[in-house]
């Protein structure tokens, strides 16, 4: 923007009719009188400020998808070595005559078997996974407390409530997979000292 | 000018080329907007991502290989299922058949079994990885539970499947997971009916699990995790850094 005032004198007339002479016009003076010219009269409530905030964005090609392209390949790859090198198991023809001394549920489910060991099946097997499938689906309606915190120091109930859910979860598979052994007794796996020992695991994928 | 650039050079020019891609090779930032604009399989993500986003250590691509996972099942599932009969008298001969004369079929059995276990682990690793991010929290609380109801599809999906070589572990390990069943209170005996297709595991059971497995829960995957990455999307992309 330009000096808009100038003296009246100076102005140029131009072929122009007075009445239809623009803002621009009247503005216009001779290149001699003045070293700059005006370009165009922006009034100050038309400007627009933005606010461009810095730009904390990268191209999805090739930043993105060159990680998923490498994390797909290095899991092709390990699962093409598991699959070259362990076979998956497989027993003999089921046989509904003979109930095998270990019989136990996918590895996922036998955290609930290990409850089986201590409650009844309607608790251990209907009720409790019932309630954490539900649960886990409140979980957003429920922390309602801070709705913007998401450092782990800023929630801390949450963080402690969840994480001694999993390591329970976690420890009762554990316990499932290494000591329970011929019907669903309690064993110590490998350590022939003890009492109730078993020479391997009981435990198939 | 070599023998391999002419060939390169040909093939680039020619129309089914220039058909199937539409543009060359993406090298500047207009042209790698449109690769991913204009790729079916690739729209899916936006052009551009927020810079933490792509942060390995943020995601640990557990979501991503989850689904990839998926589609690993998918392949490996539908080459199974060519060489497999749900019945109890087939399908155990299936298997060991499957395993020494099919092309490729140990290979491939190997692979869909400890496929299925890895997608059961990193779903379940994808959840704690979202609740320790606090990435439930508005906007994104019902993509959330679009995720629960994911992690029971992928269990359904891998208990189904467990019982389909018809071995000891398979049936087993089936009869203690529906009989657990057979304990909810009002509902058992329906219920144990309804899985089981009879009052023991047996060919009917088969069946329904075979059917489960191969058509309705990976329909039911697929509609919410059409629905879970919509959602991603006009939630604003993948949940702020801590």
């Amino acid at each position: 923007m330009t000096d808009t005032k100038s003296p009246p004198d100076r102005r140029v007339v131009l072929p122009v009719d007075p009445t239809r002479r623009t803002e621009i016009d009247k503005q216009r003076v001779p290149m001699s009188a003045r070293p700059y010219r005006l370009l165009a009269l922006v009034k100050q409530d038309a400007v627009v400020r933005v606010q461009k905030e810095p730009d904390d964005t990268v191209m999805t090609w090739p930043h993105l998808l060159s990680i998923e392209f490498l994390a797909a390949g290095m899991m092709s790859v390990f699962l093409l070595l598991m699959g070259l090198f362990i076979n998956a198991p497989l027993e003999e023809l089921a046989n509904s005559n003979v109930t095998p001394a270990v019989a136990k549920a996918p590895w996922y489910f036998l955290g609930l078997q290990e409850l089986l060991a201590y409650f009844h099946p309607t608790v251990a097997g209907v009720l409790t996974p019932l309630l954490v499938l539900v649960g886990a689906g409140f979980i957003p309606y429920i922390d309602r407390g801070n709705l913007t915190a998401t450092r782990p120091s800023e929630r801390k109930t949450a963080v402690v409530l969840f994480t001694m859910f999993c390591a329970l979860g976690l420890t009762l598979t554990f316990v499932g997979i290494f000591f329970r052994g011929p019907g669903y007794s309690f064993v110590i796996p490998y350590l022939p000292f003890f009492e109730n020992s078993s020479p391997g695991l009981h435990f198939s994928l | 000018m070599s023998f391999l650039e002419r060939m390169d050079q040909s093939i680039r020019r020619s129309m089914a080329w220039r058909t199937l891609f539409r543009q060359p090779y993406p090298n500047d930032e207009r042209s790698r907007a449109y690769a991913v604009m204009n790729n079916v399989f690739l729209h899916i993500h936006p052009v551009r991502v927020r810079q933490h986003a792509v942060k390995f250590a943020y995601t640990f691509c557990l979501g991503g290989l989850s689904f990839f996972l998926f589609l690993v099942l998918t392949i490996t599932g539908v080459y199974l299922m060519f060489f497999y009969v749900p019945s109890a008298t087939l399908a155990y001969t299936n298997i060991l058949d499957i395993q020494s004369q099919v092309t490729f079929g140990l290979l491939t059995r190997n692979i869909h079994r400890w496929g299925a276990h890895l997608m059961v682990f990193f779903v379940f690793l994808h959840m704690m990885r979202v609740f320790y991010h606090g990435a439930y929290k508005p906007p994104r609380e019902f993509n959330w539970v679009v995720g629960v109801v994911l992690l029971f599809t992928t269990i359904m999906l891998s208990f189904t499947g467990y019982l389909l070589p018809w071995d000891q572990i398979a049936y087993w390990a089936i009869t203690i997971g529906t009989n657990m069943g057979g304990y909810a209170p009002l509902i058992n005996t329906p219920v144990n009916r309804l899985l089981l297709g009879g009052l023991e595991v047996g060919q009917n059971t088969l069946l329904r699990f075979y059917v489960l497995h191969i058509m309705f829960f990976p329909l039911v995957a697929a509609i919410f995790l059409a629905v879970h990455f919509w959602r991603i999307r006009k939630d604003g992309g993948i949940s702020g850094p801590l």
